[in-house]
């Protein structure tokens, strides 16, 4: 068996010239509330059935935001190269490993995070819809969030009595989270086709199903919203749909990646909202629209963001860094492999292999 | 003649060609997977190489083979398949 050297990294992830901060000031306006620490492993031995090859490897790593900051962020690795990169079309923060020979191909990545519960106020929100340039770009279609023909005929029908931004989004939540259920047939966390869903009327699907329908949506008729992918670290107060952890805070957490939304509002900044939890916790408690605890997390859903999840990137259709053999990438909430240019099963993280842990600091 | 067409038919047999499926509605990287592992339980195809970049597969396989065979195996994956091309590959 070939003998590796270890390489070890160590990045301060928020003070890295390599990586941009996120932080937009709007988002810094929210009030701090709620903090809870993670600290998160993440392991990998990569394998690929007769294949041991050149190998590739891209790990999702969080974004620096106000509502939640990286803190002793380390890797180590017997990988013939390692480093933190964010060259890509997003900025997405990415470990990238890439192994030359073959042999066993490990990789261990700890950090810890600090979150802060979201609470947007959307007292503060305008009519005006003349948006930073940044925030414009969440306008833009991509290849499964499209902004026009069926989708935008659906989006007008929708906000059709809706005046203001904060009206229209509200109308479109409101339509998403009636229409729109969870099918956990669906693998992973869903591909996330707004056009097809509904094009075909296609109305069950996971998280990013139904975020990327509500995306689709918003940006339709004007209001800049994304995906952000991401993953669950912990036990959630309203229901363990929504996340949880044995009784010391301790939670297997591979997964458990889920991919919420937001959208932008003039004077209130990006609203964090979750269209498809309210889907998952009617599945999984066996309710409808009409029972308190779903009255409760619909509303609080819209505005709100109870961080017991981390976010990585609102990536989409967008080309990994280094470029990979298969492009472009539908989105990031995944570690992405290729073994001598063969893609590697990410939603078999038991074949890939990788698995994911997250201790709670209570 | 008879003779001359005699010793051609071992190469005739077994002789190989490349074969080029457009599978448009492929949209991630799992997709190629799928379409390769596919295209690879045919029998006598040898190698399939697939690039979602031009949503093209290319497969290496004996000579013969329908389409039908080729595009049944892509619609196992959810996709639909179009035939492009196919060439005899020289030995």
């Amino acid at each position: 068996m070939q003998r590796r050297t270890f390489m070890k990294g160590c990045v301060a992830l928020g003070a890295s010239s390599v990586i941009l901060p996120q932080v937009s000031i709007l988002e810094a306006s929210e009030p701090k509330s709620k903090t809870r620490i993670f600290f998160v492993k993440n392991s990998y031995n990569l394998k690929h059935e007769n294949k041991n090859g050149l190998t590739k490897l891209w790990v999702p790593l969080p974004q620096e935001t106000s509502y939640q900051k990286v803190s002793d962020f380390k890797f180590s690795s017997n990988a013939t190269s390692a480093y933190v990169t964010d060259k890509n079309a997003y900025k997405a923060r990415t470990l990238y490993a890439e192994w030359k020979n073959g042999g066993e191909k490990v990789l261990e990545v700890t950090y810890t995070i600090t979150t802060n519960e979201r609470n947007a106020d959307l007292s503060k929100a305008t009519a005006s819809t003349k948006y930073p340039k940044d925030v414009a770009h969440y306008l833009k279609p991509t290849a499964h969030i499209p902004t026009s023909g069926k989708v935008k005929e659906l989006a007008l029908k929708i906000t059709a009595e809706a005046k203001t931004p904060l009206d229209k989004a509200k109308a479109i939540y409101a339509w998403v989270t009636e229409n729109m259920y969870r099918d956990n047939a669906v693998v992973g966390c869903g591909v996330g086709d707004a056009g097809k869903a509904i094009e075909q009327n296609i109305m069950g699907g996971k998280c990013t199903d139904i975020s990327s329908v509500f995306v689709a949506l918003m940006r339709s008729v004007g209001i800049p919203a994304r995906e952000i992918f991401g993953i669950r670290l912990g036990s959630s107060r309203y229901s363990k749909a929504c996340g949880s952890s044995d009784e010391n805070g301790l939670a297997k957490i591979t997964g458990g990646e889920h991919c919420r939304a937001e959208f932008y509002l003039d004077g209130a900044g990006w609203v964090p909202c979750d269209p498809a939890d309210v889907a998952k916790v009617i599945l999984t408690e066996k309710m409808t629209l009409n029972d308190p605890l779903i009255k409760e997390v619909r509303e609080y859903f819209f505005g709100n963001w109870e961080m017991n999840w981390m976010g990585y990137n609102t990536a989409r259709d967008f080309v990994l860094a280094p470029t990979p053999a298969q492009k472009p990438l539908n989105m990031f909430g995944y570690p992405y492999g290729e073994v001598e240019d063969e893609v590697l099963d990410y939603y078999a993280p038991a074949a890939f292999t990788y698995s994911f842990v997250s201790q709670e600091k209570l | 003649m008879k003779i001359g067409l005699f010793l051609l038919l071992p190469l005739m047999l077994f002789a190989n060609e490349e074969v080029v499926i457009k599978v448009a509605r492929m949209h991630c990287p799992m997709c190629t997977t799928a379409v390769k592992k596919a295209l690879k339980s045919v029998d006598g195809v040898q190698n399939a190489k697939v690039t979602l970049e031009t949503k093209l597969a290319v497969v290496v396989a004996k000579d013969g083979i329908e389409d039908k065979i080729y595009l049944d195996a892509v619609k196992t994956t959810g996709y639909e398949g179009v035939m492009v091309s196919r060439k005899h590959l020289k030995e």
